[in-house]
């Protein structure tokens, strides 16, 4: 016996092909509404230029996108993920051919016919029952072990979505098995070990009589065709838009890390707009709310968030949602755009708790699989605030301090090279207009004010004058580099900041520009409008030690276990870390122990710049205090780091974790200092 | 010259300051060769002058319910016809916050100069002088008078210590308030207890500030104690804080409150960034702690080095003794 | 409601190493920084919110030297609709008394509903414009408010007492209120927001415009008169008492005698 096909078989009456057309022609057309509709708000929203660098563009999305190169970091749910993505790009082939069914019996798309046909056909069957596997898989892990990684506090509706995309998934799979499985009882035209998802399938028909099974066949299609084209239109308006939208987001993902964008992409004069920043969601970018339609809500962003770990309110994953629920709600499918009414974007939507809580660690932008972009957001988000006149107490003070004296300490200009009376072996040249010099010591406010970090500075003149480098300082003409003053949002005195700082800088001759603040290296290399040559401090130490002009001898370790502490600016938003571990590695007696949470993952220390003024109410554990715990797991006697931030949140938290004298915090610079033969 | 001392009261009780203010008057009148005069308005008069009188040679009291509380307004109007017929004057007050509504105001309509919060009283060539601190009380300086017939001077409380003699038995001149009908235009509503806890240490004078060095299980007794002794408010750091020792409305810090005390006594704190940067307005900070390397050294312009438990009550009972 | 806000251009002392200048009588000021004295930001904000709750008009005066417009452009971008700039080198060194009636003869002849200014400056921690000033204007004056509420033609206020006490008033207006820091959240001024006000016009009032002459400013018209200034002694740090925990507790116990440690 044989199967009638769907092509041949009319429903209810009317031809298949012409219920297939339909299907088909509502189906896509639809979606295609659907999409109009969605691509119309991006259209409509603020420019932002990202077809530069096609190349580079073109490999992230290789590598990223299809490469799915992120996934593994969760490497459980990686795995389950690239099956899936896998999957699904080897079955759309499946489901076309399966719609062209639906007019021509026997239908197969070109070049799928004979041998290759065949193939792809047993490897289809091997997918379908990876895929369902996966499905059961996900949906007991969700529905069993609950990651916490997966909620959504402060967002109702969201629950199922998941359940629902998983659920019509494997009915995809299930009707395809039933699909083919019927015709297998029929006409097993393999062995099961080429077709084992039709062989396993008509296991569980073989008894069926010819009625049934001819059911099970034409049925299991048009279930199949209905579940296809449900799907592709829950897509766009569910966090299945990813399916849609991760790869153009990864082609079009920020490619300049560290730097912050403009307050207004082509507009120069950006103090003159009538408004600054982002208050209502249209002030965004089509990109950042490509962004929000592309979040699948996996949550590693949250879960990898410093603040969020610290008891903080905020979560990125959330910020995407919530932004995504409201972008959806007021520019429906349907319908013109809603009025915000009483509802304030940034204020009710997104609260100012998450706003000022975020340190731009940059580690939610680092896990993201499809490199959704939080920094800027949070940045143009604080300009709005700050433009308005909201910007938290604490950090007030400081701002203030930096527009009247040019550092946050409120140190008079005068004394910024004071710390260098205290070093009496060696002459600190401060470099006067048209001086020179190989180095630029960079020692911004921190070093010059703060009196633990002075002894960073001081160690770090001690080492440059022992590898008898030719350095000097800018003395009174230094200015605070900025990196926190623009992530705050107050980009007008950030631009005031940057400026004297060019200047100073112009109206000198040097190589390089050497600081050991990650924080004003990172703002000098990215965020300064004119470019010029930096170093951080482990990276000129690594090139001395490599050409020998250093040399470190000493026990200062005495056989204590150290771990590094990855600073986030000098890591994360700038891929150094093999710099100061090479530095490490030449510190004799050196027993290097990683944290869990190191390199690209470091959990950072709460903040540097400015930030070392602002403290959360909410948080029950300081990070600084996660940090020491994480250090403690691996029995770390010592904790070296490479910013001077971080050594003053970390060597608090030691204190208040009750390891004082237990765990010594120390800064590269001074470790390498002490080690000085 | 005629010094007259006005004495402060709340819910009937006079006021330390007065005492003080009693004590300043008595040492610049032997220094001017001058009598000391007690002004007292309150709405029962008479206990107070009583009082007053057994320290103090001679005691004015008005009475009238409307000097129930310190209504500036009310005392100023009563003030000014009682000491503009009296000659030349010099009138001392505590710097309290209830007199700092009174005493500008007082020295503009009776033609006076005014010196408030001042902590010395001298007399040069037969002239008052004032000693008082500017710049963020970081300045000491000597002010004098251009007409030094009408003077108002507000003072420091803790500068001028008194010590009740039981000595005098001085007259009490009793005179009719000169309050005429007119309504008030400043009234008294009611005292309210502050809502955030039950000490205010922004305001506070005298801080005895606790640290993560006084231990997990601190004896509080003994801090409870010196702050007592020595007039001051219990504060903390943040540790305190998490760990429940005293509730959040103590914190000094930027994340705290940031406090301007006269004193600021730091108590194992060892002067972590946040904390010091809610203190840098204190003139004269003081910390004990055992580790001669606590940043609060920095700060401090005086130290002890060792174990808070030793030195605390020793220094309680050595306060004690120099109050005495 | 028409609200005048007093405030004054104060040096920045509280972290500053200061030193002995002018004949002993002032301190050093050349590497001093100027801004607007902290009391007085209380006061500017709580005159723009209650304006911007009842309406009406904020101004703001201030007497001081010409780099002070900077603070007045703040409030300006604080909320404030005018700005006058009190100066005139008569002026220069009033003390408080003749200050008060500089900004005196300004108010009396403005619509005022609310005089604010701050309880004290951080220079003169003197505590004394506000109470001379509703002294004469003949209106009542509360200081240290902590707590302001504006209804009916009335003002409903708290103000600190010592100990944790405070007193709840009420006064008629007009009226002079000194008000307390930490009665509200300052707001947080840009440089964007500066900018924006930057061609607003500030007058500068000289005496003339006053309406006093130079006798009634300046060192002529104060009653109040430097004789010296001093720094009380400090060391570079702490300096640390030695000897046993009861010799040292005996020093320390004198010398928080002396400073007025002990209350």
């Amino acid at each position: 016996m044989t199967l009638l096909e769907p092509a041949d078989l009319p429903l209810a009456g009317i031809p298949a092909p012409t219920v297939a057309a339909v299907i088909l022609i509502g189906g896509v057309s639809f979606f295609c509404y659907v999409m109009y509709r969605r691509i119309d708000l991006l259209r409509k929203l603020l420019p932002d230029f990202r077809f530069d660098d096609i190349g580079t563009r073109v490999r992230m999305l290789v590598i990223y996108g299809f490469g799915q190169l992120r996934q593994p970091r969760y490497l459980g749910a990686g795995i389950l993920h690239i099956l899936l993505f896998a999957g699904f790009i080897l079955l759309s082939l499946r489901s076309l051919t399966l719609i062209g069914r639906g007019f021509s019996t026997g239908f197969h798309l070109p070049g799928l016919t004979g041998t290759p046909g065949f193939v792809y056909e047993s490897l289809k069957d091997y997918t379908v029952l990876i895929v369902l596997a996966v499905c059961i898989i996900c949906m007991i892990r969700r529905a069993v072990f609950k990651p916490a990684r997966y909620d959504h506090p402060g967002a109702a509706g969201h629950e199922n979505e998941a359940y629902v995309i998983l659920g019509l998934v494997s009915a995809l799979m299930i009707t395809d098995m039933l699909y083919d499985g019927s015709a297998y009882v029929v006409h097993p035209e393999a062995s099961a070990a080429y077709l084992p998802a039709a062989a396993l399938a008509s296991a569980f028909m073989s008894g069926a009589n010819p009625a049934l099974l001819e059911r099970l066949h034409i049925g299991g299609y048009w279930l199949h065709i209905l579940v296809f084209f449900g799907l592709l239109n829950y897509l766009p308006i569910s966090k299945h838009f990813h399916v849609i939208t991760a790869l153009p987001n990864v082609f079009f993902a920020k490619l300049h890390k560290g730097a912050i964008k403009p307050v207004r992409y082509g507009v120069d004069d950006w103090m003159s707009m009538e408004e600054c920043g982002v208050g209502r969601f249209e002030a965004f970018t089509w990109k950042n709310v490509l962004d929000f339609y592309s979040c699948a809500d996996c949550g590693r962003c949250t879960d990898n968030c410093p603040a969020n770990a610290a008891g903080r309110k905020l979560s990125p994953k959330m910020i995407s949602i919530k932004a995504r629920d409201y972008a959806y709600e007021h520019y429906p499918i349907f319908g013109p755009a809603a009025s915000p009414g009483d509802t304030k974007f940034v204020g009710d939507v997104i609260t100012e708790e998450e706003i000022w809580s975020c340190t731009t660690c940059g580690a939610c932008e680092q896990e993201c699989p499809i490199f959704i972009e939080y920094i800027d957001k949070i940045v143009d988000m604080r300009r709005y605030l700050l433009d308005r006149g909201s910007l938290p107490q604490s950090l007030q003070k400081p701002m203030q301090q930096v527009k009247k004296k040019g550092n946050a300490y409120g140190g008079n200009k005068a004394k910024r090279a004071a710390w260098a009376k205290d070093l009496e072996e060696i002459e600190v040249r401060e470099l006067k207009k048209g001086d020179s010099a190989d180095y630029l010591f960079f020692v911004d406010s921190c070093g010059s004010f703060d009196p633990r970090i002075q002894e960073i500075t001081k160690a770090f003149a001690r080492i440059l004058s022992k590898a008898s480098c030719d350095f000097g300082i800018l003395g009174q003409d230094e200015t605070e580099s900025g990196n926190e003053i623009r992530r705050l949002g107050e980009e007008g005195l950030f631009e005031q900041v940057a400026q004297k700082n060019i200047d100073a800088f112009q109206e000198r001759q040097f190589r390089e520009i050497v600081t050991f603040d990650p924080h004003a290296f990172n703002v000098i290399k990215n965020d300064y409008p004119v470019k010029f040559p930096v170093l951080h401090a482990s990276q000129l130490m690594a090139q001395l030690l490599k050409s020998g002009r250093l040399q470190l001898s000493g026990d200062y370790l005495q056989g204590r276990v150290v771990t590094y502490h990855d600073p986030c600016y000098l890591g994360r938003h700038n891929d150094m870390y093999e710099d100061p571990r090479f530095v490490l590695g030449r510190v004799p007696g050196m027993r290097l122990r990683e944290m869990t949470r190191s390199f690209s993952r470091s959990f950072c220390c709460s903040g540097g710049g400015l930030l070392l003024w602002y403290e959360s109410e909410e948080e029950k554990e300081r990070m600084g205090e996660k940090r020491v715990r994480m250090a403690q797991e691996v029995q770390a006697e010592v904790i070296v780091t490479a910013c001077p931030f971080c050594l003053i949140n970390l060597e608090d938290a030691v204190k208040t974790t009750g390891n004082e004298g237990k765990i010594e915090v120390i800064d590269l610079v001074e470790l390498v200092d002490r080690s000085l033969t | 010259m005629n010094i007259f001392v006005l004495a402060e009261h709340r819910n009937k009780q006079l006021r330390d300051t007065t005492w003080e203010a009693l004590s300043a008057g008595k040492k610049i009148a032997a220094d001017l060769g001058s009598d000391v005069t007690c002004l007292v308005l309150a709405d029962a008069v008479d206990e107070m002058a009583d009082k007053l009188a057994k320290e103090c040679p001679k005691v004015i009291a008005v009475e009238d319910a409307r000097f129930a509380t310190f209504n500036s307004e009310a005392f100023m109007k009563a003030l000014v016809p009682i000491l503009k017929d009296r000659g030349p004057f010099i009138l001392l007050m505590g710097n309290s916050n209830a007199i700092i509504d009174l005493a500008p105001g007082l020295s503009v309509v009776l033609d006076a100069a005014l010196a408030t919060d001042c902590f010395g009283l001298e007399v040069q060539d037969g002239k008052p002088l004032a000693v008082r601190q500017v710049y963020s009380y970081k300045v000491n300086t000597t002010v004098s008078f251009k007409d030094s017939e009408r003077i108002v001077i507000t003072l420091r409380a803790g500068s001028f210590p008194y010590a009740l003699a039981d000595s005098e038995s001085g007259a009490v001149e009793k005179i009719a308030s000169p309050l005429g009908d007119e309504p008030l235009k400043k009234r008294f509503l009611n005292y309210l207890e502050a809502e955030k806890g039950d000490v205010d240490i922004a305001s506070a004078d005298i801080i005895v500030s606790l640290g993560r060095g006084i231990g997990d299980e601190p004896d509080m007794e003994v801090f409870e104690s010196l702050a007592d002794t020595m007039g001051g408010v219990l504060a903390c750091s943040r540790p305190i804080v998490d760990k429940s020792i005293l509730p959040k409305y103590h914190q000094v810090g930027t994340s705290g409150i940031e406090v301007k005390p006269k004193v600021y006594l730091a108590l194992g704190i060892s002067g972590a960034f946040q904390h010091v940067g809610g203190i840098k307005g204190s003139p004269l900070i003081v910390a004990i702690n055992k580790d001669a390397r606590a940043p609060i050294f920095r700060v401090a312009q005086y130290g002890i080095v060792g174990d808070i438990y030793e030195v605390v009550p020793a220094l309680e009972e050595k306060i004690k003794a120099l109050k005495s | 409601m028409d609200i005048i806000v007093c405030m004054k251009w104060t040096p920045d002392t509280s972290e500053a190493d200061l030193a002995i200048a002018g004949g002993g009588k002032d301190i050093k000021k050349d590497d001093l920084s100027y801004d607007m004295n902290d009391w007085d930001r209380f006061a500017i904000e709580e005159a723009v919110l209650i304006k911007e709750k009842t309406g009406g008009k904020v101004t703001v005066v201030t007497v001081a030297p010409e780099d002070a417009e900077e603070m007045l452009r703040e409030s300006l971008a604080r909320g404030a609709d005018e700005a006058f700039h009190i100066w005139d080198e008569a002026m220069e060194a009033s003390d408080g008394f003749a200050t008060a009636r500089l900004l005196a003869q300004f108010i009396k002849d403005r619509p005022h509903d609310l005089v604010l200014t701050g309880t004290l400056a951080d220079d003169n921690c003197s505590g004394q414009t506000g109470g001379m000033l509703a002294a004469m204007l003949g209106i009542p004056v509360a200081t240290l408010a902590s707590g302001i509420e504006v209804e009916n033609g009335k003002v409903k206020l708290r103000r600190e007492l010592e100990g944790g006490l405070y007193e709840a008033i009420e006064m008629d207006v007009p009226c002079v209120i000194s008000v307390a820091t930490g009665l509200n959240e300052p707001r947080f001024v840009s440089i964007r927001a500066v900018r924006k006000v930057a061609s607003l016009e500030i007058p500068v009032l000289e005496l003339g415009d006053v309406g006093l002459d130079a006798s009634q400013v300046g060192s002529d018209g104060s009653r109040v008169e430097t004789v010296s200034m001093s720094l009380p002694p400090e060391g570079e740090g702490a300096e640390i008492i030695k000897g046993k925990a009861e010799e040292a507790a005996a020093r320390l116990a004198e010398i928080l005698k002396e400073k007025g440690g002990i209350g």
